[in-house]
């Protein structure tokens, strides 16, 4: 089936895969988090080791027209190291939960990367000249000896091999009891909010040593407490909205020009539940993993564990679509929540044009909706197709009844092979899909 | 049935879960965790009434007694606790009409039939899963001074429990579930003295009275603490002794709260 992503004449291809083959995968090796920057040219990745790694896509060339860009690593830094917290006793993980890129303004690139604790802003820039000619070192780094100099001389500028060079800017930190789960830069290019389980804190990006708490459910006493914060995202173009998505399946808009505090929410989304399907796990699957504005600002998506629902942002009762991802794990979920599948996070995103959106789901598949033509297609990121400019094959999941040939039962579905973070190019029709230990890139075949 | 069972081990899972959250890499995740007891919240509710809704038995009381001798010696291993729970459940409801007892306390909270139902059905399955010394004084001592509980005991048989099963889940699922958890945290604990019945009291109705006594001391602390969906997990460890000191009635939640310890300490200390 094809189609879904922008036009009828689309075909999604492998482009390339990026990772270590080895069936042992290093539990420091697992992505948890993937971002195009604005332009697309750069691709962040972040692991559970606390490592980033950054692709540069290619030019394109003109021998090969037909070939997009790849992508290859341009840089890899270490961003988080484990910490300790001794007052808790408590370890503090270095993984990356979340990369977000700043608006490039100048040659250097920005991106903030979080572990549970602490923000960093980091600049990513080039540096492909190197001064020779120094007065008061060789050329090796070693001091001359005074006595020795005896003229002066202009060091000169020369070319060398490019260097990529990661530097951390400011370190935003102590400033969060619970564990970080969402970044999200603002529209003004300023400022920023972080948010934790029960509190949503704004920076601005040159002052690390306060920021302000405009968010803050925290009961006076925790007994009492029934929902947390589970993502939070600023508006992509007002500057004063914000949104926040909570363990019980509602969002909450909020206009940081009513109030300091922004406990009391402008808007408030929630879809009644439907009281037929009411199980032990249903608050857990109502859960929302995910939120995400559209680029255009009109809509938004949240992501639950069974759907990805999309919000118009005039309408708070009920979402204006509703995208089954898998449907077939509702009768499953007991098994579900004994091997803690339950409560994996699944992302979701938007294509540049708003028309299309995608999330992960188990035994490497990935989903993708076409908003217009109400088309669904699931893909796999494995190994076998990853011949360069294969196309992938739409992949079903046999949910009961006679298995046809190609499809695939749910009770064969590898869970432990999950796609929780996807990422769409801005512009083109590029996607970036971390499996596991692995990152695949894929782009559609234009016909 | 099945339901109940299904419930149960949803209900050992969940506290598995939490327990072993506790020692997991960069500390306790609030939010599995709270899901987590919202699972445990709606196994408790599905258990309690499943139980009310006609899983009673009839005439219990001399199978009470040996239940309770039974459940002492299988109280520190795992696996018979399902069994346990089950036993424990049966006798209970014949018992309440048998020994209506309401203490002024009781009264208060009689609206709530489903609560007082389980809060004895908890107790006694707490005391059966103690592993801490209870004297037959205190029993007689509660047993005297919860009197005036009959007629109120017989209305709430008489109506079908709309759980708020919150208050004794908790406490029954853990006893029976995690007793590798409670006999840890027990050595732990162990102040306060912990009512038990591993003595099989001569006289049933007094096991029976002793765990309503206990139920209603607990009122005010377990509707506080399992009133909402999360608060059932956390303990008001700090303030708990105290009360305790007051009324061996507090006994039972005390017990349970304990057995959380660990875990509520932690949460308490974010």
């Amino acid at each position: 089936m094809a189609g879904v992503g922008g036009g009828n004449d689309f075909q999604w291809c492998f482009s390339q895969v990026k990772g270590a083959i080895d069936e042992d995968v290093a539990e420091a090796d697992i992505i948890s988090t993937v971002e195009f920057n604005y332009s697309g040219e750069l691709l962040a990745t972040g692991d559970k080791g606390g490592r980033v790694v950054i692709f540069q896509r290619e030019q394109e060339s003109k021998n090969r027209p037909l070939s997009r860009g790849e992508y290859n690593v341009y840089s890899t830094f270490q961003s988080h190291e484990p910490e300790f917290d001794y007052l808790k006793s408590l370890e503090i993980e270095e993984k990356i939960n979340k990369i977000r890129w700043l608006p490039q303004q100048n040659a250097a690139h920005f991106l903030l990367s979080t572990n549970d604790k602490t923000i960093k802003l980091w600049k990513i820039s080039e540096r492909d000249k190197r001064a020779e000619g120094y007065n008061l070192k060789d050329e090796d780094g070693r001091l001359r000896d005074p006595f020795r100099i005896t003229s002066l001389r202009v060091p000169v500028l020369m070319p060398m091999d490019l260097m990529v060079e990661a530097s951390p800017r400011r370190i935003f930190a102590n400033a969060h009891t619970y564990h970080i789960n969402s970044i999200s830069v603002n529209s003004d290019y300023e400022t920023y909010l972080s948010a934790d389980d029960l509190r949503i804190n704004l920076w601005h990006l040159e002052i690390t040593d306060r920021s302000f708490n405009i968010v803050d459910i925290k009961p006076a006493n925790m007994e009492e407490l029934t929902e947390v914060i589970t993502a939070a995202e600023c508006h992509p173009h007002q500057c004063n909205v914000f949104v926040y998505s909570s363990s019980k399946g509602t969002i909450r808009l909020c206009d940081m020009r009513a109030a300091a505090l922004c406990d009391r929410h402008s808007k408030f989304f929630e879809e009644p539940e439907d009281p037929s399907s009411r199980s032990f796990f249903s608050e857990i699957i109502s859960s929302i993993s995910d939120v995400k504005f559209s680029h255009s600002g009109r809509y938004m998506m949240t992501r639950d564990y069974l759907s990805v629902k999309v919000w118009d942002l005039n309408m708070e009762n009920r979402p204006v679509e509703t995208y089954q991802v898998h449907e077939y794990l509702r009768s499953k979920l007991c098994s579900l929540y004994e091997n803690d599948c339950i409560f994996d996070k699944f992302e979701c995103c938007w294509n540049g044009s708003d028309s299309a959106i995608m999330t992960g789901s188990y035994n490497n598949f990935f989903r993708m909706f076409d908003r217009n033509t109400r088309r669904d297609i699931t893909l796999e990121a494995s190994r076998e197709s990853s011949k360069p400019r294969a196309m992938l094959k739409p992949r079903k999941v046999c949910t009961g009844g006679k298995r046809k040939k190609d499809e695939i039962s749910v009770d064969s579905l590898d869970f432990n092979k999950k796609i929780l973070h996807t990422a769409w190019h801005p512009k083109e029709n590029v996607i970036a899909v971390a499996a596991t230990n692995n990152l695949y890139i894929f782009q559609d075949k234009m016909n | 049935m099945e339901y109940k069972v299904e419930a149960h081990r949803i209900m050992s899972i969940s506290l598995g879960k939490i327990y072993n959250s506790r020692v997991q890499r960069g500390g306790i995740k609030l939010h599995k965790n709270l899901l987590v007891s919202l699972v445990l919240r709606s196994a408790r509710q599905v258990y309690l009434s499943d139980y009310y809704s006609g899983a009673c038995l009839n005439a219990q009381s001399e199978r009470e007694g040996n239940e309770w001798d039974i459940t002492d010696s299988e109280r520190e291993k795992f696996p018979p606790s399902t069994t346990e729970c089950d036993r424990v459940e049966s006798p209970e409801e014949p018992q309440l009409t048998e020994q209506p007892e309401a203490s002024e306390k009781e009264r208060e909270y009689r609206e709530n039939d489903a609560e007082k139902s389980e809060r004895v059905d908890c107790t006694s399955t707490s005391e059966q899963e103690s592993n801490q010394n209870s004297s037959l004084d205190s029993v007689s001592t509660e047993t005297t001074t919860e009197s005036p509980s009959d007629t109120t005991v017989a209305e709430r048989d008489s109506t079908p429990v709309v759980v708020n099963g919150e208050s004794h889940q908790p406490p029954k699922t853990h006893v029976c579930s995690s007793n590798r958890k409670r006999s840890a945290e027990e050595s732990e604990s162990g102040d306060a003295p912990q009512k038990r019945t591993k003595v099989a009291s001569s006289n049933t109705k007094e096991d029976e009275e002793e765990a309503e006594e206990m139920d209603t001391g607990n009122v005010s602390n377990l509707i506080t603490i399992f009133g909402s969906s999360f608060s059932g997990l956390l303990s008001k460890d700090g303030t708990k002794p105290e009360a305790e000191a007051e009324e061996s009635g507090q006994i039972c939640c005390d017990q349970m709260l304990k057995n959380l310890n660990p875990w509520s300490t932690a949460i308490v200390a974010f």
